[in-house]
């Protein structure tokens, strides 16, 4: 398997599933690159690019959930924090992504 | 000093940065990657996570308190440090 190849193939895709739900990739280049990165191996390992962030549980409703993009099993959750639980989707109209912290759903008060 | 601990993944970058922030403060801790533990260990960090309702990681616990994701403010208040520049 070629890395950057796999990468490229994922930006491709995942930019279409996004962008229509607000989203675009973090403009913190170099986090976005180590991010796509780990999802290349997740899914070589394990046949899907899952969430280098959450734990895969091996169980598979729940790990649907942490199939990358995410965001439709989270929305509520990553549109009040305006990324996603990893960072590699921000608001299109975030410039700062250092600026988002990281917030479980819970404490913002979302089920 | 308060005991800190966490669990954290080998492949998120913010469990990369709570190392970093606890390694930098010179705050000694322990961790368990849970990608790279046993499928028992992982059941029961999963077991300890749910009684939490915790879905994301890194997950902190820093004396009887718990922290779910990188919140260096957090960390800095309960550890009782001044900096949690992020």
């Amino acid at each position: 398997m070629n890395i950057e190849s796999r990468k490229k193939a994922l930006r491709y895709f995942f930019a279409k599933v996004v962008e229509p739900m607000g989203f675009k990739f973090t403009p913190d280049a170099e986090l976005a690159e180590f991010l796509l990165e780990q999802e290349v191996k997740l899914e070589a390992k394990h046949g899907v690019p899952f969430c280098p962030c959450q734990p895969i549980r091996r169980d598979r409703s729940r790990d649907m959930k942490i199939v990358c993009p995410c965001i439709p099993f989270h929305r509520e959750h990553f549109d009040a924090m305006k990324r996603c639980w990893c960072g590699l989707f921000v608001h299109r109209d975030v410039t700062d992504p250092n600026s988002l912290p990281q917030v479980p759903a819970k404490e913002m008060g979302i089920e | 000093m308060k005991k800190v601990s966490m669990y954290t993944l080998s492949t998120c970058p913010w469990c990369r940065k709570t190392k970093q922030f606890f390694t930098e403060h010179n705050i000694p801790f322990k961790f368990t990657d849970y990608d790279l533990a046993d499928e028992t260990t992982q059941d029961k960090i999963m077991r300890e996570l749910d009684v939490e309702g915790v879905n994301g990681f890194p997950f902190v616990r820093i004396g009887n308190q718990a922290v779910e994701g990188y919140q260096p403010k957090r960390f800095a208040e309960l550890l009782g440090i001044g900096s949690g520049a992020e």
